[in-house]
Protein backbone atom coordinates (compact mmCIF):
# COMPACT_ATOMS: atom_id res chain seq x y z
CA UNK A 1 0.00 0.00 0.00
CA UNK A 2 2.81 2.48 0.38
CA UNK A 3 3.64 2.58 -3.51
CA UNK A 4 -0.39 3.33 -3.59
CA UNK A 5 -0.74 7.09 -5.30
CA UNK A 6 -3.59 8.25 -3.51
CA UNK A 7 -4.20 11.25 -5.71
CA UNK A 8 -5.52 9.26 -8.53
CA UNK A 9 -7.72 6.80 -6.48
CA UNK A 10 -11.77 7.04 -6.79
CA UNK A 11 -13.56 8.48 -3.80
CA UNK A 12 -15.25 5.34 -3.60
CA UNK A 13 -11.87 3.11 -3.29
CA UNK A 14 -10.61 5.84 -0.52
CA UNK A 15 -13.81 5.40 1.22
CA UNK A 16 -13.23 1.30 1.04
CA UNK A 17 -9.37 2.08 2.17
CA UNK A 18 -10.41 4.27 5.06
CA UNK A 19 -12.96 1.55 6.43
CA UNK A 20 -9.60 -0.50 6.30
CA UNK A 21 -8.52 1.95 8.68
CA UNK A 22 -6.16 3.49 6.14
CA UNK A 23 -5.48 7.32 7.64
CA UNK A 24 -4.39 7.91 4.69
CA UNK A 25 -7.03 7.69 2.50
CA UNK A 26 -9.07 9.39 4.89
CA UNK A 27 -6.47 12.44 4.65
CA UNK A 28 -7.14 12.30 0.89
CA UNK A 29 -10.70 12.67 1.33
CA UNK A 30 -10.57 15.49 3.47
CA UNK A 31 -8.38 17.83 1.47
CA UNK A 32 -10.57 16.48 -1.75
CA UNK A 33 -13.68 17.92 -0.35
CA UNK A 34 -12.36 20.11 2.86
CA UNK A 35 -13.66 23.38 0.58
CA UNK A 36 -17.10 22.23 0.02
CA UNK A 37 -17.77 20.89 3.47
CA UNK A 38 -16.58 24.33 5.26
CA UNK A 39 -18.69 26.06 2.41
CA UNK A 40 -21.85 24.71 3.53
CA UNK A 41 -20.39 25.31 7.13
CA UNK A 42 -19.94 28.39 6.68
CA UNK A 43 -23.05 29.70 4.76
CA UNK A 44 -25.09 28.68 7.27
CA UNK A 45 -22.95 29.70 10.30
CA UNK A 46 -21.55 33.20 8.81
CA UNK A 47 -18.78 32.80 11.09
CA UNK A 48 -15.21 31.56 9.76
CA UNK A 49 -14.26 30.05 12.84
CA UNK A 50 -17.17 28.56 14.18
CA UNK A 51 -17.27 27.22 10.94
CA UNK A 52 -13.77 25.77 10.36
CA UNK A 53 -14.46 23.68 13.96
CA UNK A 54 -17.86 22.32 12.87
CA UNK A 55 -16.14 21.17 9.61
CA UNK A 56 -13.58 19.51 11.42
CA UNK A 57 -15.75 17.98 13.28
CA UNK A 58 -18.03 16.31 10.75
CA UNK A 59 -14.93 14.79 9.17
CA UNK A 60 -14.23 13.20 12.48
CA UNK A 61 -17.54 12.08 12.80
CA UNK A 62 -17.35 10.77 9.11
CA UNK A 63 -14.24 8.50 9.96
CA UNK A 64 -16.09 7.41 13.16
CA UNK A 65 -19.51 6.18 11.04
CA UNK A 66 -18.13 5.33 7.77
CA UNK A 67 -19.64 1.92 8.35
CA UNK A 68 -22.48 3.53 7.79
CA UNK A 69 -21.79 4.68 4.12
CA UNK A 70 -23.06 2.34 2.39
CA UNK A 71 -23.02 3.89 -0.71
CA UNK A 72 -26.20 4.98 -1.71
CA UNK A 73 -25.60 8.89 -2.35
CA UNK A 74 -21.83 10.25 -3.40
CA UNK A 75 -19.43 10.62 -0.19
CA UNK A 76 -19.52 14.48 -0.20
CA UNK A 77 -23.41 14.33 0.37
CA UNK A 78 -23.32 11.89 2.93
CA UNK A 79 -20.47 14.15 4.38
CA UNK A 80 -22.34 17.61 3.85
CA UNK A 81 -25.29 16.25 5.08
CA UNK A 82 -23.15 15.43 8.85
CA UNK A 83 -21.82 18.69 8.14
CA UNK A 84 -25.59 20.22 8.01
CA UNK A 85 -27.19 18.01 11.06
CA UNK A 86 -23.76 19.97 13.19
CA UNK A 87 -24.19 23.37 12.52
CA UNK A 88 -28.46 23.00 12.99
CA UNK A 89 -27.53 21.43 16.34
CA UNK A 90 -25.23 23.97 16.54
CA UNK A 91 -28.15 26.81 15.67
CA UNK A 92 -30.25 25.39 17.77
CA UNK A 93 -28.06 25.84 20.94
CA UNK A 94 -27.26 29.15 19.60
CA UNK A 95 -31.33 29.96 19.59
CA UNK A 96 -31.32 28.72 23.39
CA UNK A 97 -28.88 31.25 23.96
CA UNK A 98 -30.50 33.93 22.27
CA UNK A 99 -33.71 35.74 22.19
CA UNK A 100 -34.39 34.70 18.82
CA UNK A 101 -37.47 32.17 18.98
CA UNK A 102 -39.29 29.96 16.61
CA UNK A 103 -42.48 32.07 17.32
CA UNK A 104 -40.38 35.34 16.52
CA UNK A 105 -39.34 33.98 13.43
CA UNK A 106 -43.03 32.63 12.82
CA UNK A 107 -44.16 36.24 13.16
CA UNK A 108 -41.57 37.63 10.66
CA UNK A 109 -42.17 35.36 8.17
CA UNK A 110 -45.67 36.18 8.85
CA UNK A 111 -47.20 38.45 5.68
CA UNK A 112 -44.02 41.37 5.60
CA UNK A 113 -42.71 39.88 3.12
CA UNK A 114 -46.10 40.13 1.12
CA UNK A 115 -45.45 43.89 1.64
CA UNK A 116 -42.33 44.11 -0.21
CA UNK A 117 -42.40 46.02 -3.53
CA UNK A 118 -41.25 43.57 -6.23
CA UNK A 119 -37.30 43.55 -7.64
CA UNK A 120 -37.57 43.79 -11.42
CA UNK A 121 -33.36 44.27 -11.84
CA UNK A 122 -32.05 40.75 -12.24
CA UNK A 123 -29.33 40.86 -9.27
CA UNK A 124 -26.90 38.62 -12.00
CA UNK A 125 -26.27 41.29 -14.38
CA UNK A 126 -23.69 43.48 -15.42
CA UNK A 127 -21.70 42.34 -12.64
CA UNK A 128 -18.98 40.05 -11.92
CA UNK A 129 -19.29 36.81 -10.10
CA UNK A 130 -16.84 37.93 -7.30
CA UNK A 131 -19.02 41.21 -6.86
CA UNK A 132 -21.90 39.33 -7.20
CA UNK A 133 -20.37 36.89 -4.41
CA UNK A 134 -20.03 39.56 -2.28
CA UNK A 135 -23.14 40.75 -2.51
CA UNK A 136 -24.70 37.58 -1.46
CA UNK A 137 -22.26 36.98 1.29
CA UNK A 138 -23.01 40.70 2.63
CA UNK A 139 -27.11 40.02 2.32
CA UNK A 140 -26.90 36.25 3.95
CA UNK A 141 -25.49 38.03 6.99
CA UNK A 142 -28.69 39.91 7.20
CA UNK A 143 -31.05 36.63 7.50
CA UNK A 144 -31.87 35.42 10.16
CA UNK A 145 -30.90 31.50 11.23
CA UNK A 146 -33.97 30.01 10.19
CA UNK A 147 -34.50 31.87 7.19
CA UNK A 148 -30.69 31.35 5.56
CA UNK A 149 -30.93 27.88 6.82
CA UNK A 150 -34.17 26.92 4.88
CA UNK A 151 -32.38 28.83 1.87
CA UNK A 152 -29.27 26.66 2.05
CA UNK A 153 -31.34 23.62 1.66
CA UNK A 154 -32.89 24.72 -0.89
CA UNK A 155 -31.21 26.18 -3.35
CA UNK A 156 -27.33 24.91 -2.19
CA UNK A 157 -28.76 21.29 -1.16
CA UNK A 158 -31.46 21.19 -3.43
CA UNK A 159 -33.85 19.77 -0.44
CA UNK A 160 -37.59 19.15 -1.23
CA UNK A 161 -39.91 20.85 0.96
CA UNK A 162 -40.84 17.95 2.80
CA UNK A 163 -37.30 16.76 3.39
CA UNK A 164 -36.45 20.46 4.94
CA UNK A 165 -39.51 19.88 6.66
CA UNK A 166 -38.31 16.96 8.25
CA UNK A 167 -34.85 18.53 8.73
CA UNK A 168 -36.00 21.75 10.55
CA UNK A 169 -38.56 20.06 12.27
CA UNK A 170 -41.59 22.33 11.08
CA UNK A 171 -44.90 21.83 8.48
CA UNK A 172 -44.53 22.04 4.69
CA UNK A 173 -46.35 25.19 5.24
CA UNK A 174 -43.95 26.78 6.97
CA UNK A 175 -40.95 26.01 4.79
CA UNK A 176 -42.51 27.60 1.92
CA UNK A 177 -43.32 30.63 3.95
CA UNK A 178 -39.75 30.81 4.87
CA UNK A 179 -38.18 30.35 1.64
CA UNK A 180 -40.97 32.95 0.52
CA UNK A 181 -39.53 35.18 2.65
CA UNK A 182 -35.93 34.45 2.42
CA UNK A 183 -35.40 34.62 -1.45
CA UNK A 184 -37.71 37.96 -1.41
CA UNK A 185 -35.67 39.21 1.76
CA UNK A 186 -32.70 38.38 -0.23
CA UNK A 187 -33.82 39.93 -3.87
CA UNK A 188 -34.64 43.79 -1.74
CA UNK A 189 -31.31 43.00 0.32
CA UNK A 190 -29.58 42.48 -3.44
CA UNK A 191 -31.18 45.23 -4.82
CA UNK A 192 -30.60 48.05 -2.08
CA UNK A 193 -27.06 46.69 -2.12
CA UNK A 194 -26.93 47.80 -5.89
CA UNK A 195 -28.75 51.42 -5.15
CA UNK A 196 -25.99 52.12 -2.69
CA UNK A 197 -23.25 51.45 -5.09
CA UNK B 1 -52.25 38.06 -5.23
CA UNK B 2 -53.04 36.66 -1.91
CA UNK B 3 -50.95 34.50 0.20
CA UNK B 4 -51.42 30.92 -1.07
CA UNK B 5 -51.29 32.14 -4.92
CA UNK B 6 -48.01 33.48 -3.67
CA UNK B 7 -46.77 29.89 -2.37
CA UNK B 8 -48.08 28.34 -5.33
CA UNK B 9 -46.06 30.66 -7.62
CA UNK B 10 -43.06 29.48 -6.07
CA UNK B 11 -43.82 26.02 -5.57
CA UNK B 12 -44.76 26.24 -9.64
CA UNK B 13 -40.65 27.35 -9.89
CA UNK B 14 -39.47 25.02 -7.26
CA UNK B 15 -41.33 22.28 -9.54
CA UNK B 16 -43.29 20.80 -6.32
CA UNK B 17 -46.75 22.24 -7.50
CA UNK B 18 -49.38 18.98 -8.20
CA UNK B 19 -49.88 18.74 -11.81
CA UNK B 20 -53.52 19.72 -11.60
CA UNK B 21 -52.60 23.00 -10.45
CA UNK B 22 -50.03 23.75 -12.82
CA UNK B 23 -52.35 24.76 -15.48
CA UNK B 24 -53.96 27.40 -13.11
CA UNK B 25 -50.45 28.97 -12.32
CA UNK B 26 -49.51 28.95 -15.70
CA UNK B 27 -52.53 31.02 -16.87
CA UNK B 28 -52.04 33.33 -14.04
CA UNK B 29 -48.59 33.77 -15.57
CA UNK B 30 -49.74 34.86 -18.84
CA UNK B 31 -51.90 37.11 -17.82
CA UNK B 32 -51.01 38.98 -14.97
CA UNK B 33 -47.97 41.43 -14.73
CA UNK B 34 -47.60 41.32 -10.69
CA UNK B 35 -47.44 37.16 -10.86
CA UNK B 36 -45.22 37.33 -13.69
CA UNK B 37 -42.81 39.99 -12.14
CA UNK B 38 -42.63 38.08 -8.72
CA UNK B 39 -42.11 34.80 -10.63
CA UNK B 40 -39.17 36.65 -12.21
CA UNK B 41 -37.83 37.85 -8.85
CA UNK B 42 -38.16 34.53 -7.35
CA UNK B 43 -36.18 33.13 -10.22
CA UNK B 44 -33.58 36.08 -10.14
CA UNK B 45 -32.20 34.96 -6.32
CA UNK B 46 -32.40 31.70 -6.90
CA UNK B 47 -29.86 32.14 -9.91
CA UNK B 48 -28.03 34.62 -7.91
CA UNK B 49 -27.59 32.15 -5.35
CA UNK B 50 -26.21 29.44 -8.21
CA UNK B 51 -22.56 28.76 -7.86
CA UNK B 52 -22.01 30.83 -4.44
CA UNK B 53 -20.53 28.24 -2.54
CA UNK B 54 -17.94 27.34 -5.10
CA UNK B 55 -16.03 30.27 -4.42
CA UNK B 56 -15.72 29.83 -1.10
CA UNK B 57 -12.48 28.27 0.14
CA UNK B 58 -11.29 27.10 3.54
CA UNK B 59 -8.75 29.62 5.29
CA UNK B 60 -6.10 27.26 6.62
CA UNK B 61 -3.67 25.12 5.10
CA UNK B 62 -4.08 21.14 4.03
CA UNK B 63 -1.58 20.06 7.25
CA UNK B 64 -3.12 22.23 9.73
CA UNK B 65 -6.59 22.02 8.90
CA UNK B 66 -5.80 18.13 9.01
CA UNK B 67 -3.86 17.93 12.35
CA UNK B 68 -6.47 18.96 14.50
CA UNK B 69 -8.91 16.10 13.10
CA UNK B 70 -6.12 13.35 12.90
CA UNK B 71 -5.57 14.45 16.41
CA UNK B 72 -9.04 13.84 17.46
CA UNK B 73 -9.83 10.62 15.64
CA UNK B 74 -6.50 9.55 17.67
CA UNK B 75 -8.21 10.61 21.03
CA UNK B 76 -11.72 9.48 20.63
CA UNK B 77 -11.57 5.91 21.46
CA UNK B 78 -10.42 6.21 24.86
CA UNK B 79 -12.91 9.14 25.21
CA UNK B 80 -16.22 7.59 23.49
CA UNK B 81 -15.96 3.86 24.24
CA UNK B 82 -17.65 3.59 27.99
CA UNK B 83 -16.07 0.17 29.26
CA UNK B 84 -19.23 -1.81 29.83
CA UNK B 85 -19.68 -2.91 33.69
CA UNK B 86 -17.98 -5.96 34.18
CA UNK B 87 -20.58 -8.94 35.22
CA UNK B 88 -19.59 -9.08 39.03
CA UNK B 89 -20.28 -5.26 39.15
CA UNK B 90 -24.13 -5.75 37.07
CA UNK B 91 -24.78 -8.67 39.69
CA UNK B 92 -23.92 -6.72 42.75
CA UNK B 93 -26.25 -3.67 41.55
CA UNK B 94 -29.19 -6.12 41.35
CA UNK B 95 -28.53 -7.87 44.25
CA UNK B 96 -27.55 -5.44 46.78
CA UNK B 97 -30.67 -3.82 47.02
CA UNK B 98 -32.75 -6.62 46.39
CA UNK B 99 -31.34 -8.73 49.61
CA UNK B 100 -31.87 -5.30 51.23
CA UNK B 101 -35.57 -5.79 50.27
CA UNK B 102 -35.26 -9.50 51.51
CA UNK B 103 -33.62 -9.52 54.86
CA UNK B 104 -36.20 -6.07 55.62
CA UNK B 105 -39.49 -8.53 55.07
CA UNK B 106 -37.82 -11.63 56.97
CA UNK B 107 -37.37 -8.99 59.73
CA UNK B 108 -41.01 -7.73 59.35
CA UNK B 109 -42.26 -11.56 59.60
CA UNK B 110 -40.05 -12.35 62.45
CA UNK B 111 -40.73 -9.13 64.52
CA UNK B 112 -44.21 -8.92 64.23
CA UNK B 113 -45.61 -11.72 66.09
CA UNK B 114 -43.54 -10.96 68.83
CA UNK B 115 -44.35 -6.95 69.33
CA UNK B 116 -47.96 -8.01 68.61
CA UNK B 117 -47.65 -10.20 72.17
CA UNK B 118 -46.27 -7.30 73.39
CA UNK B 119 -49.24 -4.64 72.82
CA UNK B 120 -47.82 -3.11 69.93
CA UNK B 121 -48.76 -2.47 66.73
CA UNK B 122 -46.56 -3.17 63.41
CA UNK B 123 -48.99 -1.59 60.30
CA UNK B 124 -47.77 -1.69 56.64
CA UNK B 125 -49.38 0.99 54.43
CA UNK B 126 -50.90 0.92 50.74
CA UNK B 127 -47.06 1.97 49.74
CA UNK B 128 -45.03 -1.26 50.00
CA UNK B 129 -41.83 0.47 51.14
CA UNK B 130 -43.36 1.74 54.53
CA UNK B 131 -43.47 0.60 57.53
CA UNK B 132 -45.12 2.36 60.92
CA UNK B 133 -44.25 1.16 64.56
CA UNK B 134 -46.96 2.68 67.30
CA UNK B 135 -45.95 2.10 70.95
CA UNK B 136 -49.16 3.06 72.85
CA UNK B 137 -47.69 2.76 75.93
CA UNK B 138 -44.79 4.96 75.30
CA UNK B 139 -46.80 7.19 72.94
CA UNK B 140 -44.37 6.65 70.33
CA UNK B 141 -44.72 6.70 66.33
CA UNK B 142 -41.96 5.41 64.17
CA UNK B 143 -42.39 5.36 60.09
CA UNK B 144 -39.46 3.60 58.73
CA UNK B 145 -38.76 4.10 54.22
CA UNK B 146 -37.71 1.34 52.91
CA UNK B 147 -36.72 2.97 49.41
CA UNK B 148 -33.50 1.92 47.44
CA UNK B 149 -30.75 4.20 47.69
CA UNK B 150 -29.30 3.72 44.13
CA UNK B 151 -30.30 6.36 41.64
CA UNK B 152 -30.12 5.13 38.16
CA UNK B 153 -30.43 8.61 36.37
CA UNK B 154 -26.95 8.14 37.32
CA UNK B 155 -25.48 5.91 34.98
CA UNK B 156 -27.24 7.71 32.45
CA UNK B 157 -24.19 10.38 30.39
CA UNK B 158 -25.00 13.13 28.09
CA UNK B 159 -24.10 11.55 24.90
CA UNK B 160 -26.99 8.88 25.49
CA UNK B 161 -29.70 11.66 25.27
CA UNK B 162 -28.46 14.06 22.96
CA UNK B 163 -26.70 11.25 19.91
CA UNK B 164 -25.13 13.11 17.08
Amino acid sequence: MADKDYSSTSDEELVAMARQGDMVAFEELVARHRDKIFARAFTMMRNEEEAIDLSQEAWIKGWQRLEQFHGDSSFTTWMTRIVINLCLDQLRRRKKRQTESIEEMNEESGGVERQMPVVTVNPTERLERADLRARIDRALNQLSDVHRTVLVLHEFEEMEYKNIARTMNCSIGTVMSRLFYARRKMASLLADLNKQE
Amino acid sequence: MNDETQLKLQAYLDGELPSAERNEVEALLAQDADAKALFAELGNTTKALAGFEAGIKLPESREFYWSKIQREIGRQPAQTQRPAPLFAERLRRLLVPASVCAAAVIAVAIILPQLRQQGVVLTDSDDAGIFTYHNYEAGATLVWLDYPAENNFADIEVDDIFDL
